[in-house]
């Protein structure tokens, strides 16, 4: 089941989200599956909440601000896809609405094995300690998934990925 | 060393994110919030679910309280999403007898779940508390008087007061936090309250003369502090007879008794703190003085708490819950890296710490408890790397991928109570994770 419920249909997962993981030789090859790219592809078509625009082509996430970190020990299965946001605008909201958006379709598309964190880029916002604290706060991005207006906000967005 | 082994995955799981779970006072069931808007009862005794609460919130169940010292009927509180926190109730069968009370599995070999509908009908919704703006994240029954505590995003503490059954009154709302208020949790014995906030502090509230107001703020951690818990009154003892101490240890043990319990809090710094009251030195008033002028009494109200120390970090991810066994003292902890950490607190033994006697793997990375110059100093805080620590905390046993890749939620101390008990006072720990599964696991030694 996808951590956050959207009203989308289900975005078709990378194949190895549906095998079932249960030998070490096939976990590691799944290591290998995502790179930054895929992640990339996932986000860039996600349209801007005010222009009719993706946030690829608006430079709001670049392939050089996404980072996949592996496990930290050999027992962890544990990966972390970090994104960094640059906003076009200032407006502290729609910013938040941006990285929601992102962080949403990262856990819902990726296997679960993969821990997203969504960041604004340093020095591209006054208000980024905030949002980042928000989007890093996994009871607050919960409960926003629960409310209707704004999973209806994300699901426009994410309505062109794919 | 010590192994976390799993014993149970309770069944049905809940197909959504399950929150937390909270082992009945003296029944072997544990109720689990779920995000899918319902309460799953389940029994310790065979793992299964026994009964469900639903219909009564509108979004994700995030924390259940049962009340204390309820003999014959089981009240359950819920804190929502929704913003509201419902009372339901339920008669126990045999109520009165406490451990005696069998429950009646009328669901039999049909496997339970929503077909109980007999059972489902027992709960029944007393009354729902409305007041919060926004989502409620914790709900808690005080050990020691008719109180309830909710904490909510909208950045406030409320103290509820059951005057009679189902009537409840609020008797305070707190206003000082800066952020969403994450966890509130009664001191064992008195009527003060703890909460723990995403501004990063920790506050205690307490009645001062008929108000309840904010007595101390506990600074220091570096991010959402999302969990907060006092200690066992008694768990002074963990650290074993009090026979054979040196004068250093048996002054500490002083210090701790004055003080009393001491406060545990984990946060998205990745951290696990303890905290402790200084006890403050006061002359007992000759009976019969003249009522102290209202100045000296707010002096009084305050209380000053200090970090004592930090527990081995092993953790890589925030820490979403650290709890406390009432029985042995030994703490566990889990986040979102997925891992299951059981601390102990030990003498620190003369020699270096590095390479137990046990032979015991001992994490490095806490810091040791303050030593007696620091403790009569009264101000250091002991994070400052005092090697002279008269107690320390060890990691003593860990595993991974609780719940597979998930994140864990919440975890908690429980009673045994199935067939297999190795012992009257045997604990589980009790993991709630992302994966809607609720696990249950034996500390092997």
């Amino acid at each position: 089941a996808p951590a956050y419920p959207t009203l989308l249909a289900a975005p078709s997962s990378p194949p190895e989200a549906q095998s079932d993981i249960s030998s070490d030789s096939e976990e590691e090859e799944d290591r290998e599956e995502i790179d930054e790219q895929e992640v990339y592809d996932l986000i860039s078509t996600i349209s801007d909440p005010e222009h009719p625009l993706s946030l690829g082509s608006l430079g709001v996430v670049t392939l050089d601000d996404i980072k996949i970190l592996t496990p930290t020990s050999p027992r962890s299965r544990i990966s972390t896809v970090t994104v960094l946001i640059t906003p076009t605008t200032s407006a502290c909201s729609l910013t938040t609405v941006i990285g929601l958006g992102v962080k949403v379709r990262l856990v819902n598309a990726l296997p679960p094995r993969f821990r997203v964190d969504v960041r604004i880029k340093e020095g591209t916002s006054k208000t980024a300690d905030e949002v980042n604290k928000q989007l890093g706060d996994k009871e607050r991005v919960a409960a926003a998934m629960e409310n209707k207006s704004l999973v209806s906000v994300v699901n426009n967005m994410l309505a062109t990925c794919e | 060393m010590p192994a976390i082994t799993l014993l149970a995955t309770l069944s049905p799981p809940c197909n959504a994110r399950t929150w937390s779970s909270t082992p009945h006072p003296h029944l072997p069931i544990i109720a689990t919030a779920c995000s899918d808007k319902t309460v799953r009862i389940y029994s310790l005794q065979n793992f299964q679910q026994q009964s469900t609460i639903s219909g009564g919130h509108k979004r994700s169940i995030r924390s259940c309280a049962w009340k204390p010292n309820s003999r014959g009927e089981s009240v359950l509180a819920t804190g929502s999403f929704d913003a509201s926190a419902g009372i339901w109730r339920r008669w126990e069968e045999g109520g009165g007898n406490g451990q005696d009370a069998e429950i009646d599995f009328t669901g039999g070999l049909s496997g339970g779940g929503e077909k109980d509908e007999d059972d489902d009908d027992e709960w029944r919704f007393a009354v729902i508390l409305d007041g919060h703006d926004s989502e409620i994240k914790c709900v808690t029954f005080a050990p020691t008087a008719p109180l309830l505590a909710t904490c909510s995003r909208d950045k406030s503490v409320w103290i509820w007061e059951e005057l009679e059954d189902d009537n409840f009154e609020t008797v305070a709302v707190l206003n000082e936090h800066e952020g969403d208020v994450k966890c509130v949790a009664w001191h064992p014995s008195e009527q003060l309250l703890a909460s723990a906030s995403y501004d990063d502090n920790i506050r205690l509230w307490g009645e001062d003369v008929d108000d309840w107001a904010c007595c101390a703020l506990l600074t220091g951690h570096e991010g959402t502090v999302w969990c907060v818990e006092f200690e066992d009154a008694n768990n002074i003892y963990a650290l074993g007879s009090s026979e054979n101490l040196t004068s250093e240890q048996q002054a500490y043990v002083q210090v701790r008794l004055k003080a009393g319990p001491r406060l545990i809090s984990c946060s998205d710094d990745m951290t696990i703190r303890i905290w402790r009251r200084v006890p403050k030195d006061k002359p007992e008033l000759p009976a019969g003085q003249i009522k102290t002028p209202s100045i000296w009494k707010n002096r009084d109200f305050e209380e000053e708490w200090i970090e004592e120390c930090r527990l081995p970090q092993v953790h890589e991810r925030p820490i979403y819950t650290v709890n406390w066994s009432k029985k042995t003292g030994k703490v566990v902890s889990t986040g979102s890296d997925g891992k299951i950490v059981v601390y102990e607190e030990r003498w620190k033994s003369s020699k270096i710490s590095n390479g137990d006697a046990d032979g015991d793997v001992v994490m490095a990375g806490g810091t040791p408890a303050p030593d007696m110059e620091d403790l009569t100093a009264k101000k250091v805080h002991g994070s400052e790397g005092h090697m002279g620590g008269l107690t320390e905390w060890v990691a003593v046993a860990e595993v991974e991928n609780a719940h597979d890749v998930f994140e864990v939620n919440h975890v908690v101390w429980a009673p045994r109570a199935d067939k297999d008990k190795r012992t009257e006072d045997e604990e589980v720990i009790v993991s709630t994770g992302d994966d809607g599964e609720v696990n249950v696991w034996t500390l092997d030694t």
